[in-house]
């Protein structure tokens, strides 16, 4: 049985303290500090305060926690190390600026990670994600042999080459409390206030699990991603389009699109096919929100100038 | 003579883009130098995960004077009827530098020219280096280049200092939007102060006093030295890793190693999946006890001298731990449902967008294994290969081998042998993907020799048909490889399989997918596999090349009886007969080539050279009867060295090009008998016999 409270944690840092401590320094880096998107996305670059605000030639400095869902990735609550849905949080500095690798370690060092008597190395890892047309080059950054970010220089995002180049740095939320915890189980993680993990999230992954492995209506997941996909257009094809809604439409396709995916309802052919819809309305939603940024005049060039 | 440093401090390069660059930068550099007239330096280049460094030592501080002979207008232009200096003439006086009575008439086939030769006073090495280095850092070509910032330059990362010195000199330039200058900094957590550097000459001391080894070679060794003391610590050994070991030394400035211990229950776990887990995300490696069991420690590489509070050690420690937990996971789960249910599953994996899913694939390696099985005499059923085709593929919906594609194979050898199937079943699944080109042991059972060679048949069958070829240095589907795996293991499980049908049978059942002419497709693989053949007899057999190319062109599709008939051919030719008949050989190919076949007619023999001849013919076709029957090559090659007497005296005596017509026919188609017995061995034609024009 799963006991409520978690035993003594030996001063190592808690899941809530580790957000509020990252989002209080990157706030003083310079940083909007947003709030996760209210949808169910798979990870937090597809949140419009990455994938969109990346696009154009604005700055932008932004931090956020996104809960992030990939159904496939669910184990019913039963393996120690994977979550169907975890946390990350997200940062996105725009341009890169030079110091980036410094302000990433005084990050580590806000969370009482201490460089001096860790290991820390940047190892090659680059990211792509086909349905959102974007890729980027950059490292799996490692303490101690434990991955904890992902770092990534944006290359491209919606099939559009970025200029100026964004830094986006993932920070694995329950894995990094784990880790500095040592604990063998990520639901014998310490959110906070003494409170484990497991007695906050333990129901939902079994019952994920069950949903998205047993249960879902692989029918209706794929109705429902006709229509979210015609929407998408529709909200494309509206004059002036509607960036957002149409974005938020196809990030609603690509969630039922991992769901059917999870439940094991896509075919080889279907699945290539089903990836190149999402990414073509995911770039056109690119282009339609640079074109409306420019019909604004770009009015974020200039701001952000005092970060850093 | 001075050193030339230069040193680029960027953020961390891929591990896979730094041996190239070294080389190509050591290139660059020695070259422009030599061009500049300034060879002769001794150019190296280093690198660590954060820098590209280059020193050649042994430079002078300027090129060399040079003279350069410079034309100016045609001498008729430049002197007036008068033979006075017109305009021109001053003009390219004023150009060169030099006095009107000291231009000079050079005389050309389009006529004379005024010319001069001036003196190019050598440039300062440092200008030369100045143009030589910005170039050559923009011309370096790595796997994955990047743009960072506000997007205006493309590299392997973003670069931060230039460090460019000739002796105590800065070499000026810019790269990137980034000046150079005599500042660095050491190891990012033991000396990250910038310093400034006085001279080049000092540059290796200062770098070794930060905790900085430039030179990747110097690295390798600290490790391997580094690793000997910890593993004696442990009385164990490195289970061998080259390739991991090689990374390791990319990955840091300074050659830390770390000796970490795991749970010993973790040994349980079969030993392929501890060493990669600890391999594929953590590039740790194993140690193993003398014995060559599994210890339970590894190595890791940290990018630091020490562990001031055991705290890198604990980490690390800890994630192996985790990892291995994970795995342990996946095993246990993976065997809580037999592989049978796991195969129809594989319709939902793709082989090939034309060719169809895994599950497709192992249906038709099904049918073509049972074709093969049956060619070779094998006893086993069509339905246990059916079975087997696609049981061998199940463990790809494993939890194992989704997470580590590299134990495909293994896992269902695993899993296999867990649940109880007979050996030849298991070993089938492990070893089917076996070997690797021509490297490494074949398959243990029959079962797993017919999967492997109709999978790769089948895959060979499918890729030609549907047009995607290796060309040149392009195979990305390692068909090269598959296909000298599939005559390796032909040749030593010696089946006598006719490897034109069996490419027809594959072809055949992949005909519904694919484009053009089927029969197009067959002889396509089939030439394909013949080169395998080919380098397999020059490879592995070890016979020379002409040998190779002699007895293929008597019929090369049965692997075992060729590869008896290359061993004989390759043990018989160093014999003098042998040198002899190659050359009477190839004088009875140049004969007999392009005329009409005829029959002998002992009547019409005129000499008696034609009658021996023709009865040797004879009776060496009777020997070869036998011999082929009872695959006695050394036999069959030794009777037909014993030809080289009777050949040579009938061209010695014989003129076969005579006037006669019905005596020439007569005397091409005794040519043509002995050829057509001797290509039932080999072409000997084909050899290259020192002198032997024929």
């Amino acid at each position: 049985m799963l006991s409520f409270a978690v035993e003594s944690n030996g001063g190592a840092v808690d899941l809530q303290t580790l957000i509020l401590s990252l989002s209080r320094y990157w706030a003083d880096a310079g940083c909007v500090v947003q709030q996760p998107y209210d949808l169910e996305i798979g990870a937090g670059t597809m949140h419009p305060e990455t994938f969109l605000r990346v696009l154009g030639p604005e700055p932008y400095r932004v931090a956020y926690v996104q809960p992030s869902r990939r159904p496939a990735d669910a184990r019913y609550g039963s393996n120690p190390f994977r979550l169907g849905r975890h946390l990350q949080m997200q940062v996105i500095l725009k341009p890169s600026p030079d110091d980036v690798q410094r302000l990433y370690l005084a990050s580590l060092e806000a969370i009482g990670i201490d460089p001096a008597v860790h290991d820390i190395r940047f190892e090659e890892d680059n990211w792509e994600s086909p349905t959102l047309g974007a890729w980027g080059v950059g490292w799996q950054v490692l303490l101690d042999g434990m991955e904890i970010t992902q770092f990534t220089y944006f290359q491209q995002a919606g099939g559009i080459d970025l200029n100026p180049v964004a830094a986006e740095l993932t920070y694995g939320l329950e894995r990094i409390t784990m880790f500095l915890q040592r604990r063998n189980s990520i639901y014998d993680i310490d959110w906070g206030v003494g409170v484990a993990y497991g007695a906050v999230r333990l129901d939902d992954e079994r019952e994920a699990s069950v949903y998205g492995f047993e249960v879902a209506d692989v029918e209706m997941l794929r109705r429902h991603l006709e229509d979210w996909e015609r929407e998408a257009g529709r909200c494309l094809e509206h004059d002036p389009p509607l960036v957002i809604p149409a974005l938020e439409a196809t990030l609603k396709t690509s969630h039922l699109f991992n769901l059917m995916d999870a439940r094991g309802a896509v075919s080889v052919t279907e699945r290539v096919g089903l990836i190149g819809r999402i990414r073509r309305n995911a770039i056109r939603v690119a282009k339609a929100y640079v074109a409306q940024r420019e019909q604004h005049g770009f009015p974020l060039r200039g701001a952000f100038e005092e970060a850093g | 003579m001075a050193t030339f440093l230069l040193e680029l401090l960027t953020e961390e390069i891929p591990a896979n883009g730094l041996p190239g660059a070294r080389r190509q930068l050591a290139e660059a550099i020695g070259k422009g130098l030599e061009a500049a007239g300034l060879g002769g330096a001794a150019v190296r280049a280093l690198s660590t995960s954060r820098r590209l460094v280059v020193v050649a030592e042994g430079l002078p501080e300027r090129q060399p004077d040079r003279t350069e002979r410079v034309t100016g207008p045609p001498a008729s232009v430049a002197y007036g009827k008068d033979g006075a200096p017109t305009k021109a003439a001053e003009g390219f006086a004023r150009k060169v530098g030099l006095l009107l009575d000291q231009l000079e008439i050079d005389s050309t086939p389009k006529g004379d020219y005024l010319a001069a030769t001036v003196l190019l006073p050598g440039r300062p090495t440092a200008e030369i280096l100045a143009e030589l280095v910005p170039a050559a850092v923009a011309g370096l070509r790595f796997p994955k280049m990047m743009r960072w910032g506000r997007g205006e330059h493309s590299f392997v990362r973003p670069l931060h200092r230039v460090t460019a010195l000739l002796g105590a000199e800065v070499v000026p330039f810019e790269l990137f939007g980034v000046g150079s200058g005599r500042t660095t900094e050491g190891h990012r957590v033991h000396a990250p102060t910038p310093f400034e550097l006085a001279s080049a000459d000092s540059y290796a001391g200062e770098m070794e006093r930060r905790f900085v080894a430039v030179d990747p070679g110097e690295r390798s060794r600290a490790f391997t030295t580094a690793a000997a003391r910890l593993v004696a610590e442990v009385d164990c050994r490195v289970h061998p890793d080259d390739e991991l070991m090689a990374e390791h030394v990319e990955l840091v400035e300074y050659p830390g190693l770390l000796l970490g211990g795991f749970d010993e229950a973790f040994l349980g776990l079969p030993r392929e999946v501890v060493i990669t887990t600890l391999r594929h995300h953590q590039k740790c490696l194993v140690l193993e006890r003398m014995d060559g069991s599994l210890a339970p420690f590894f190595l890791a590489v940290v990018d630091r001298r020490d562990d001031p509070e055991g705290l890198v050690r604990q980490g690390n420690e800890w994630v192996i731990g985790a990892r291995l937990a994970d795995a342990r996971f996946f095993f246990d789960e993976d065997r809580t449902r037999p592989l049978d249910e796991l195969v129809p599953g594989l319709q939902r994996l793709e082989f090939h967008r034309r060719l169809g899913s895994v599950a497709d694939k192992a249906g038709r390696v099904g049918e073509l294994a049972a074709a093969i099985a049956g060619q070779i005499g094998s006893p086993l059923p069509a339905a246990e290969l059916a079975r087997a085709a696609g049981l061998v593929k199940a463990d790809l919906l494993t939890g194992m081998v989704v997470e580590f594609t590299e134990l495909q194979g293994v896992m269902g050898g695993h899993y296999l042998r867990l649940a109880g199937e007979p050996e030849a079943l298991w070993t089938a699944a492990r070893d089917h993907y076996l070997p690797l080109g021509f490297e490494g042991e074949i398959p243990a059972s029959d079962i797993g020799r017919l999967l492997g060679v109709a999978d790769r048949l089948d895959t060979l069958a499918g890729l030609f048909g549907v047009g995607e070829l290796p060309s040149g240095s392009r195979d990305p589907h390692g068909l090269r490889r598959a296909g000298q795996a599939l005559v390796k293991i032909v040749a030593e499980a010696g089946w006598e399989l006719d490897l034109e049908a069996a490419s027809r049978r594959a072809v055949e059942l992949v005909a519904d997918r694919i484009d053009g002419d089927p029969a197009a497709a067959a002889a396509a693989v089939s030439e394909f596999l013949a080169e395998r053949v080919r380098r397999y007899l020059i490879d592995v057999v070890g016979v020379a090349f002409d040998t190779a190319d002699a007895v293929m062109a008597a019929g090369w599709a049965k692997l075992p009886e060729l590869v008896a008939r290359a061993r004989s051919l390759e043990a018989a030719r160093s014999a003098d007969a042998f040198r002899w008949l190659a050359l009477g050989f190839k004088r009875v190919r140049n004969i007999t080539d392009g005329q009409p076949d005829g029959s002998v007619e002992e009547a019409a023999f005129q000499q008696p050279e034609e009658g021996e001849l023709h009865r040797h013919t004879g009776q060496f076709g009777e020997r070869l009867d036998e011999c082929l029957a009872a695959r006695r090559f050394d036999d069959a090659f030794a009777a037909m060295a014993e030809l080289a007497d009777v050949l040579e005296r009938f061209f010695v005596e014989v003129l076969v090009m005579t006037e006669d017509e019905a005596t020439r026919r007569n005397r091409i188609a005794l040519l043509k008998e002995l050829g057509a017995q001797f290509m039932r061995l080999a072409d000997l034609s084909k050899l290259q016999i020192e002198g032997g024009n024929g």
